[in-house]
C-alpha cells in the first residue's frame, strides 16, 4: 500500500520583479488502492448517548442503526458499544463480529434516561477500542443530542486528541437540534475525524452507513505531511494551514528543524484529503544567487504514515518538489481546481467569522458576512450551501434570530459540500 | 497593509486572498490627486480634500442585466451573480437609449431585497478582475457570454430622473452631504443646479457607507425626504437599495435614484 500524493499551485507564474508574492498550494492525498482490494479490519466503537432525552423514538432509532451498522460490518472487524448518561457503562465488550445476535441484543438493552457527560463517554470509548486496536483501524463514532450539561467540554477534546496520539480517529454525530455544535465540531476537529448531522431520527440509519463506508474505505493511517520549505518561502501568518477536502478543518502544525508537520489522520482510498497552505515567496534572494534562472525552487512534500495491515508504522513517501516558474512579464495562469478549494475555505472561513460577529451582538455584520460567504458557496457550485448561508443572512436581516436546526445546518453547511438538498 | 474589504483583516503586501478569509483582495495603490497633490485611493472617482474629477467619467451604469434576472426566487441569483461577476459593464453608447427605462424596472421590482443585497455584497466584494472571471465560467448556469474581462468596481450613483443626470457618489469619502452651498456644512453632493432645487434644503440629507452598504439620513430638512414615496423622518437611516428612490422634497420635484455600479 502507497500513498498518492499531489501539488498544484494556485498560479504557477511568478512575477520575478514583485518582491513579495501569496501563493496558495493545494496538496492530495490519499491511499493507493490495495493489490487484493481490501483494506485493514476495523475496530470501530460506538459511544451512544442515552440520556433522558432520547427517550421513544430517538433511542428506539438509534438502536436499530446500530444493529444494522453491524450486520454491514465483516467477520475480521471488531466492534465495541459504550452508552453513557451521566456516567459512562460498556454495553458491547470489544469482541470480534461473530456473535451478531448476542451483539445486538446488548445494544437493544439500552435504556434512556439520565444526564449526559459526554467526557465520560469518550474516555471509555477510548478504553474499550484500545483493547483491539493492533494492526486494524481503530475509529470511534461518538453520539449525542444534548449538551455536555454533567461533563467538560474541555476534557472532551483533550481526549480527542489523545485518541489520535494512540491512532484511534473520533467521529461525532448530532443528534436532533439540542446539542452545541461548537463543542461536536471541536472534538471531531481534534480527533481527526469528520462531523455529521442527523437532525431526525429517520437520518439515523443513512448517517450511520454514510460513516461506515468512509471508514471502511481507510488504507493507511496516522498520516502526517511533511514539508520542507526553500529558505525564500514562508507560510502566511493566520492560519496558513487548512484541509478543504473532503471537510473543511482548520489545521495545526509543528516545525520540528527546517521541516513543516501536519497530521492529516486516517487516508481513505476513494476520497483525497486536500490541504491548502497558503505561502508567501520572496524570489528577490533566490535570483540574487541565480539571476539567469527561469523556475524558483518552493518546497518538497512527503507523507509518514503507518500500514495497518502490515502493521508498519512510520513509512515515508517519495518526496515530490514544487517549483514555480519565473515570468518576467506577469501573466496569471491560475489553476482553476486550486481556485475551488480556495473558494472552499472561504466560504467556512466567512461563515466562522459570521458566527463569531453573532456572538459578538454585531447582528449586521454576520448577515453581510454570511451573505459573502453565500456568495462563495455559488461561485463554487455549492448550490445547497448557498440557498442555506442566504436564507441565514436574510433571516437574520430582518431580524429574526436562527433556530437552533438552522445553525446546525449551516455549520455543516459551511464545513461540507451538501450531499443532499436541505429537507424543507 | 492590505485592508480586506470584507473582514478587515490586515493583509502584507503581495496579498492575493486575504488570510483571514480567502476574499479577493483589491489590488489599490495610493495616489496623489493632480489638483491638490493629497493621497487618495487610485480607484477613487473624486479626490476627497478638493473634489477633482479624476479619470474617464464612468457615467452609464449597466443595470438592464440586473433588473431582467432580478426575480423572487434564489435560482435566479446564479444567473444574476455571473451576469456581474463576468463583467456587465457593455458598451457605454449602448446604454444611455436604455437608461430612460430603468428607474421604472427597478421600482418595479424593488420587493426582493435578499437579493438586491446579495447584488450590492457582491458588487462590493469583486473590486478586481483577474482570478474572478477565471472561475465563475465554470460555475455558472445561464451565463452571459461575455468575452472581455472588465474591470469591476464597487461604486455608487445617483441618478436624476428629472434631468437623466448620473452623480457618482464619491466612494472614499465616509459621509457624502447633499443639499445647496452653505457655510456650515457644504455639500458634497450639490443640488442647487437642478431645477426646483429651492425645494431643497441647504443641509438636506446625507449619505454614508458602512460595511458595505450605503445609509441615507435625512439631517434635518425644511421640506422633508421621501423614500420610495414614503416619508424618512429626520435621524433615521435608511439601507439603500439598489432602485430605491430617493424624493428630496414633497411633490417629487427633485428625485434620485440610488444605482450601484459595476
Amino acid at each position: 500500500m502507497s500513498v498518492n500524493l499531489t501539488c498544484k499551485l494556485s498560479d504557477r507564474h511568478l512575477d520575478r520583479g514583485q518582491g513579495n508574492s501569496q501563493r496558495q498550494l493545494a496538496i492530495a492525498v490519499s491511499a493507493s488502492a490495495s493489490v487484493d482490494g481490501n483494506n485493514a479490519p476495523l475496530n470501530l466503537c460506538l459511544v451512544l448517548d442515552h440520556s433522558g432525552s432520547m427517550g421513544g423514538q430517538p433511542l428506539d432509532t438509534v438502536k436499530r442503526a446500530a444493529r444494522d451498522l453491524v450486520d454491514r460490518m465483516y467477520l475480521q472487524d471488531r466492534i465495541s458499544v459504550v452508552g453513557f448518561d451521566h456516567k459512562a457503562h460498556v454495553v458491547v465488550e470489544n469482541q470480534a463480529v461473530d456473535k451478531l445476535e448476542s451483539i445486538k441484543e446488548k445494544i437493544q438493552s439500552l435504556k434512556a434516561s439520565g444526564g449526559t457527560c459526554i467526557d465520560d463517554g469518550i474516555k471509555l470509548g477510548l478504553q474499550e477500542t484500545s483493547k483491539g486496536k493492533d494492526g486494524r483501524v481503530s475509529q470511534i463514532f461518538v453520539l449525542t443530542d444534548g449538551e455536555n450539561e454533567h461533563g467538560d467540554n474541555d476534557r472532551c477534546f483533550q481526549f480527542s486528541r489523545l485518541a489520535t496520539e494512540y491512532n484511534m480517529t473520533l467521529h461525532s454525530l448530532g443528534f436532533g437540534d439540542s446539542w452545541n455544535q461548537d463543542v461536536l465540531e471541536k472534538i471531531a476537529d481534534a480527533g481527526g475525524g469528520t462531523m455529521a448531522y442527523i437532525p431526525d431520527p429517520a437520518a439515523a440509519g443513512s448517517e450511520f452507513q454514510r460513516l461506515l463506508k468512509r471508514v471502511q474505505a481507510i488504507g493507511l493511517t496516522n498520516a502526517h505531511l511533511i514539508l520542507q520549505l526553500q529558505p525564500h518561502v514562508r507560510l502566511a501568518e493566520l492560519k496558513p494551514i487548512a484541509q478543504v477536502a473532503p471537510d473543511t478543518i482548520e489545521l495545526p502544525y509543528q516545525t520540528e528543524g527546517n521541516a513543516i508537520i501536519v497530521r492529516l489522520g486516517d487516508l481513505m482510498t476513494d476520497v483525497e484529503r486536500i490541504v491548502l497552505f497558503n505561502i508567501y515567496i520572496s524570489p528577490t534572494s533566490y535570483l540574487e544567487a541565480n539571476p539567469t534562472s527561469t523556475e524558483i525552487p518552493i518546497l518538497s512534500a512527503q507523507v509518514r504514515f503507518d500500514i495497518p495491515t502490515l502493521a508498519q508504522v512510520n513509512t515515508l513517501s517519495t518526496p515530490i518538489a514544487i517549483a514555480a516558474d519565473l515570468v518576467q512579464d506577469y501573466q496569471p495562469q491560475i489553476e482553476p481546481q486550486v481556485q475551488n478549494y480556495l473558494l472552499a475555505l472561504g466560504k467556512y472561513r466567512q461563515t466562522q467569522l459570521a458566527e463569531q460577529k453573532l456572538q459578538e451582538g454585531d447582528r449586521a455584520g454576520a448577515a453581510t458576512m454570511l451573505q459573502s460567504a453565500a456568495k462563495t458557496a455559488l461561485q463554487m457550485g455549492d448550490h445547497n450551501a448557498s440557498t442555506v448561508l442566504q436564507e441565514n443572512a436574510t433571516r437574520l436581516q430582518t431580524g429574526t434570530a436562527l433556530s437552533e436546526a438552522e445553525r446546525k445546518k449551516t455549520r455543516i453547511a459551511s464545513k461540507t459540500v451538501l450531499q443532499v438538498p436541505p429537507n424543507p | 497593509m492590505i485592508t480586506c474589504p470584507s473582514c478587515a483583516h490586515p493583509n502584507p503586501d503581495g496579498a492575493v486572498n486575504c488570510e483571514a478569509c480567502f476574499t479577493l483582495l483589491p489590488i489599490v495603490k495610493n495616489i496623489h490627486c493632480p489638483n491638490c497633490h493629497s493621497t487618495m485611493l487610485s480607484e477613487a472617482k473624486f479626490c476627497g480634500h478638493c473634489g477633482f474629477k479624476l479619470g474617464e467619467p464612468m457615467s452609464i451604469p449597466t443595470v438592464l442585466p440586473i433588473a431582467n434576472s432580478m426575480s423572487n426566487s434564489l435560482p435566479n441569483e446564479t444567473t444574476e451573480d455571473n451576469t456581474m461577476g463576468t463583467g456587465s459593464l457593455e458598451n457605454l453608447s449602448s446604454e444611455v437609449a436604455n437608461v430612460h427605462n430603468v428607474p421604472e424596472n427597478y421600482l418595479a421590482e424593488n420587493n426582493s431585497p435578499q437579493i438586491q443585497e446579495l447584488e450590492e455584497v457582491a458588487a462590493y466584494l469583486e473590486p478586481i478582475p483577474h482570478p474572478t472571471p477565471q472561475s465563475e465560467p465554470d460555475v455558472s448556469a445561464n451565463k452571459p457570454a461575455n468575452a472581455s474581462t472588465q474591470l469591476q468596481q464597487f461604486a455608487a450613483s445617483l441618478l436624476h430622473v428629472q434631468t437623466n443626470l448620473n452623480i457618482e457618489i464619491p466612494a472614499h469619502l465616509p459621509v457624502v452631504h447633499i443639499g445647496k452651498p452653505n457655510m456650515v456644512i457644504p455639500p458634497d453632493i450639490d443640488v442647487s443646479g437642478f431645477p426646483d432645487s429651492d425645494i431643497v434644503s441647504r443641509i438636506h440629507a446625507d449619505i454614508r457607507a458602512e460595511g458595505g452598504s450605503f445609509y441615507f439620513e435625512d439631517t434635518g430638512s425644511s421640506n422633508g425626504t421621501y423614500i420610495n414615496n414614503l416619508p424618512l423622518p429626520a435621524g433615521n437611516r435608511h439601507k439603500l437599495r439598489a432602485g430605491d428612490r430617493i424624493s428630496l422634497g414633497k411633490g417629487d420635484k427633485v428625485s434620485f435614484v440610488f444605482q450601484v455600479i459595476e
